[in-house]
């Protein structure tokens, strides 16, 4: 099968410090890894660049152990790691929801992490754009869901950063001075453009997992019309630390609700050391509807997906908590 | 909706004194199992078995050849440029820039094509252009097309054409397109000075006075979003004027005939010199039965390049080509008794029509009049309005014109059921209309198996131990159908008497058997019903038979693969083909024996003497001594409908010569906090007359159901503002395997007198009966009736909330027992 893309040239090195020395090289560049987000947004012509670096013979960022995940590690990988089905295994089901098995077979979790925003206006071809003048997020000065110049509401729309940052994990980026690593949940900025920390000369290498992530009792509840291939209408990434009954500490993740994922563990903060029953599972998620602002650029109704936020919200703490999901209708 | 009439109605038809019981009466008996003239006298071996379709292991390994696979010396890249505004006049195009770009041959815009290239797939509403000459019509409407050295220079010349608009007034809403319009879309077509482009106002008996003196009526108001058909290859052509000037064009089509006299009528070529082509085709569903502004302007381009040029859509152009399911507006109301007896039927639709007319006529009727089945109506109103839109063009999609009128029919009588106190099963076997008898606008009935379809889905689901049975959340609901098995008349009558279809068979020393025919393989398995066909009249093992249908200049005309007309018309026209070759085998072993030509059969690869069965004559050397001196065996058979129908306007739209019928169970459950829903199970039985290849007819059925839940489930053409908001297959949500529910399936086999063997259609009729299946299936898990497709979550969720909560509904306080009555009646 061909496919229609713009001409660019492909640079393919073979370590991290090469990669990063190219990007310095070539700002004017993508890092490409699974490309299955990157090629069709390259195919309509949003925010194409003549050059790509492949990241594909970075060997060592292929890495899985339950500790340090490469960005190069495909989401089948994930999904099906022994290891990491073991011990941390909200974040192989998480990865084994994303998209559809064939595009699980190239995507990355590094893709996943920085995955573009979508939305109505901007998946569209080159024509489509073109008819409505463009939009904010590429070649135009107009949001088209919340009409104004400044701020571009694009869905954040991948999973794994939700069930991350409740289990603690940090990102490594390397660049021109050397690697840094930051705090899964301080990674993500609220807005459709400017969508996180990572400079553009940066690259995200690696995923560190907390010491004590095993630890945490985690579940990731995600909304989809279709049970493949679709992105998220919403995600909740619930982690708890039981101390028998009582409630320990809870990190609670909205996902794919505004433009980055959204920590609403201070939700949870009153219902420490106290019993997670029925009761105060139905408050906190109820909490977590009042704290989010989906807009209308998903499939689903705004109204709707926010109303879901409990409903997923409650079955993310009950299966945290044990117990089982209590799902009072079919899909089981 | 309450309908205006139009102000100056031409062609209103009023037929008052109807007298159904004469219509109802049977005009023959049905035949008996087993018995059929065409069925060969020592019975079937090939046909009613399951045969994987013989062009399968081509397509699997990869050796089929689609459009896009030709590669010609030469061949030129060619890209379209799609206008970006809903409705606009065309003041000037700029291609300087595009023409610059090294690699860029030819440029070629509708401005300078200019008018007087129209045509159009229905004679009377030629309103289509290859480019768009003086204005735009749609977002995705054609207005240049790019000829380059390679697809991606043309795809970036595209991109460098400038077109200086002049918008127009859009009509984005179709009730808007009932209104007058100083900027009609067509301003020479159509109705009054408003868009509606073709308009019906039809009555049967006295509706009025029906719908007063019932015990009970029940009115209903539908809307139903446009869907497309999904096929899995996008539209693509190769075009060639070659240096014998002659035209050839390889198209993904249905219709290569029809493409064939548009292509003609464009570019003013005889049609001696057009050579249509068609290559393996990755589905069409409809979608391609149309001759398309695409293959003319890329016929055009070759012509003036005098080089091939190869036009490969991508996915959105597929979208933006259209001629998916009409998004409708609909109202029905029926009058029954007390005891469910239907007393009339009243139904007003709006059609969404988009930019152009496509098969919009026949849609037209088709919305109303395909109701008349299968139920005996006694009187019958049908108001129906095509308007032309700003939107996508709408056409015929699998199941064309009787989907949403059959859904909202179906679950009408569910709810009428249940307001009655009775049950859905009761209030369809009360109505059965007979085999062998008349509709009161004069359809012609054939062979009828619906009640045992009925009989058979209600006793597979154990429907009444579990309806209204089953916990909250769970629900079982029930569906008809009836559709036609072929559309009774040609869409052209510009040549008496020419058949809807022909095939020859010719056999030569190598004793291989050639069936030519025009008839489109488009994945529906047609090539492999015409070999099966051959091969059994001729009692010869399949692998002698190849088909060849693909080429103008050696088949046989045959008008298409639309309207589910292919095994009927084209089977018929195989048979009788392969007959004639068979009497030239009987005497030729009748020649090599000394015995009567009478007394041989064709059966084991042989001709043999039926009273004496050591006297035999092996295929091959029978068809050798016939070929002796004379030459290689031909025959032909051809198919002509029989005359029937009315003779009031509009009385051949619907008229087929055989009807396929069908009754479905579906299953469904509901998640009671988030309102998502799965279809779990499916009882389908569906009368194909009879199933010549059972593989093929399941995989219809199984796929039909596929598309028909896609529309109740997530499939949606959503607009925002005047752009289709998901032209691509991620956004346009087509169910996967996993939101595919068990199905059974059940073929029912009513032995149709006139269809070959028996047989009817199995193509496209069994996609109507899951949507309202679905719809039933959901009120009785839940208790909320939904009155818009698709039953998105969000909407079923909606619904509940303003209903003030789910509700399982209650057993129904009447119980009326029907009686199992006779045989196909």
């Amino acid at each position: 099968m061909s496919m229609l893309l713009p001409p660019f040239q492909v640079h393919e090195p073979s370590t991290i410090e090469d990669a990063v020395r190219l990007k310095a090289q070539q700002p004017e560049s993508d890092w490409i890894a699974g490309g299955t987000d990157l090629l069709p947004n390259y195919k309509w012509m949003l925010n194409t660049r003549p050059h790509v670096i492949s990241l594909h013979r970075v060997g060592a960022l292929r890495e899985i152990t339950p500790k340090r995940i490469g960005a190069l590690a495909t989401l089948t990988q994930l999904a099906t790691h022994v290891e990491l089905r073991e011990s941390l295994p909200v974040i192989a089901h998480t990865a084994g929801l994303i998209a559809s098995p064939l595009i699980r077979n190239s995507g990355t979790l590094g893709g996943n992490l920085l995955l573009e925003n979508r939305c109505f206006f901007f998946n569209q071809a080159h024509l489509w754009r073109e008819s409505i003048n463009f939009c904010l997020k590429a070649s135009g000065t107009q949001c088209h869901v919340v009409p104004q110049e400044s701020k571009c509401y694009a869905t954040f729309s991948a999973d794994l950063p939700g069930p991350l940052i409740a289990l603690g994990a940090e990102f490594e980026l390397a660049g021109p001075k050397g690697t840094r690593r930051i705090a899964a949940s301080k990674f993500y900025k609220n807005d459709g453009i400017d969508r996180h920390e990572k400079r553009p000369d940066e690259l995200l290498t690696f995923v560190h997992l907390a010491a004590d992530a095993s630890k945490w009792r985690a579940s990731y509840q995600k909304l989809r019309q279709r049970d493949s291939w679709d992105f998220p209408e919403l995600g909740i990434a619930v982690a708890l630390k039981m101390e028998g009954e009582k409630l320990g500490e809870a990190r609670i993740v909205a996902n794919a609700l505004e433009c980055a994922p959204k920590d609403v563990s201070h939700l949870a903060d009153s219902y420490r050391g106290k019993p997670l029953n029925e009761r105060a599972i139905d408050e906190i998620a109820a909490a977590v509807e009042q704290n989010v602002r989906p807009v209308k650029n998903t499939n689903l109704s705004p109204s709707y997906r926010k109303k879901m936020a409990r409903v997923f919200a409650k079955r993310a703490l009950l299966e945290a908590r044990g117990g089982g999901v209590r799902l009072n209708g079919a899909r089981a | 909706m309450s309908l205006p009439p139009v102000a100056n109605p031409k062609h209103d038809v009023k037929v008052p004194d109807v007298d159904p019981e004469e219509k109802w009466r049977p005009y023959r008996e049905p035949l008996a199992p087993g018995e059929h003239p065409h069925r060969p006298p020592e019975g079937y071996k090939i046909l009613g078995t399951r045969v994987p379709l013989v062009d399968g292991p081509l397509k699997v390994s990869g050796q089929g050849v689609y459009a896009d696979d030709l590669f010609l010396p030469h061949m030129l890249h060619a890209k379209l440029l799609h206008a970006t505004h809903p409705h606009a006049r065309i003041r000037a195009i700029d291609v300087s820039a595009a023409k610059r770009l090294p690699g860029v041959v030819d440029v070629l815009t509708g401005l300078e094509l200019g008018t007087g290239h129209r045509f159009g797939v229905l004679p009377l509403t030629k309103d289509e252009e290859p480019l768009a000459a003086e204005k735009v019509r749609y977002i995705g409407d054609l207005v240049a097309i790019v000829a380059a050295e390679d697809e991606w220079t043309a795809k970036e010349a595209v991109r460098l054409i400038r077109v200086d608009y002049e918008d127009l007034p859009a009509v984005l809403k179709p009730m808007d397109g009932l209104k007058p319009s100083a900027d009609k879309i067509h301003p020479d077509i159509g109705i009054d000075e408003t868009n509606v482009q073709k308009y019906v106002d039809q009555e049967f008996g006295d509706v009025e006075a029906a719908l007063r003196k019932a015990e009970y009526t029940i009115r209903r108001k539908w809307k139903f979003q446009g869907v497309t058909h999904g096929f899995t290859e996008p539209h693509a052509v190769v075009a060639h004027y070659t240096a014998k000037d002659r035209l050839v064009l390889w198209s993904a089509t249905q219709v290569p005939h029809y493409v064939h006299r548009a292509l003609a009528e464009v570019t003013g070529l005889p049609p001696h010199r057009i050579q249509v082509i068609r290559p393996q085709v990755g589905g069409g569903f409809g979608g391609k039965s149309d001759p398309f502004p695409h293959e003319m302007a890329a016929a055009l381009l070759a012509m003036r390049t005098r080089r091939p040029v190869k036009l490969l859509f991508d996915r959105d152009e597929s979208f933006y080509s259209g001629r998916g399911r009409h998004p409708t507006e609909n109202e029905f109301a029926i009058a029954l008794d007390r005891d469910g007896t239907l007393r009339a039927m009243d139904i007003e639709a709006v059609i969404d029509g988009g930019a152009f007319a496509s098969f919009g006529i026949i849609s037209t009727y088709y919305n109303g009049v395909l109701s008349m089945g299968p139920y005996k109506v006694p009187a019958f109103r049908y108001k129906g309005r095509r308007v032309y839109t700003n939107h996508i063009p709408s056409g015929a999609m699998r199941g064309h014109g009787a989907v949403n009128s059959r859904c909202t029919l179906e679950v009408l009588l569910d709810e009428a059921a249940e307001e009655l106190g009775l049950d859905p099963f009761a209030v369809r076997l009360r109505n059965l209309m007979p085999a062998y008898s008349h509709t009161i606008n004069d359809f012609r009935i054939t062979s009828n198996g619906l009640r045992e379809c009925l009989e058979t889905v209600r006793a597979a689901s154990k429907w009444d131990e579990r309806w209204r049975r089953l916990p909250l959340g769970q629900g079982l609901g029930l569906g008809c159908g009836f559709y036609i098995s072929g559309s009774n008349l040609p869409i052209h009558w510009d040549i008496p008497g020419m058949p809807q279809s022909t095939v020859h068979v010719k056999i030569d020393w190598d004793g291989g058997v050639t069936v030519h025919t025009g008839a489109a393989e488009i994945g529906q398995g047609s090539d492999t019903v015409a070999a099966m066909i051959v091969a059994e009249v001729l009692g010869i093992p399949l692998d002698r038979v190849r088909v060849y249908s693909n080429d103008s200049d050696l088949a046989p005309v045959d008008l298409g693969s639309y309207s589910s007309r292919v095994t009927f018309m084209m089977g018929n026209a195989a048979r009788k083909a392969a007959e004639e070759v068979r009497r030239e085998l009987q005497r030729a072993a009748a020649d090599v024996t000394g015995a009567q030509p009478e007394l041989f059969v064709c059966q084991d690869d042989a001709v043999v003497n039926q009273a004496d069965p050591g006297m035999r004559v092996s295929f091959l050397d029978a068809v050798r001594k016939a070929m002796d001196h004379k030459g290689a065996l031909v025959a032909r058979g051809s198919f002509n409908s029989t005359k029937m129908g009315g003779t009031f306007k509009g009385a051949t739209a619907g008229l087929a010569p055989a009807y396929s019928l069908n009754a479905y169970v579906a299953q469904v459950e509901v998640d009671l906090e988030t309102a998502q829903w799965r279809c779990t199970k499916v009882w389908a039985a569906h009368d194909c007359g009879k199933a010549l290849n059972r593989l093929a007819v399941e995989g219809q059925i199984e796929g039909s159901i596929h598309m028909g839940l896609g529309q109740v489930y997530s499939e949606s053409l959503e607009y925002r503002g005047a752009n289709l908001r998901n032209p691509n297959l991620l956004d346009y949500k087509i169910p996967t395997s996993l939101e595919m529910p068990d199905v059974e399936v059940f073929i029912v086999e009513s032995n149709d007198a006139e269809g070959p063997f028996g047989a009817k259609e199995a193509g496209e009729g069994p996609l109507l009966p899951i949507l309202p299946a679905v719809v039933n299936a959901i009120h009785d898990a839940v208790g909320v009736r939904m009155h818009e497709l698709p039953v998105t979550p969000d909407r079923l969720y909606e619904v509940k909330e303003r209903q003030g909560g789910w509700k399982k509904p209650t057993l129904p306080k009447a119980s009326v027992t029907v009686k199992a009555g006779g045989r196909h009646r």
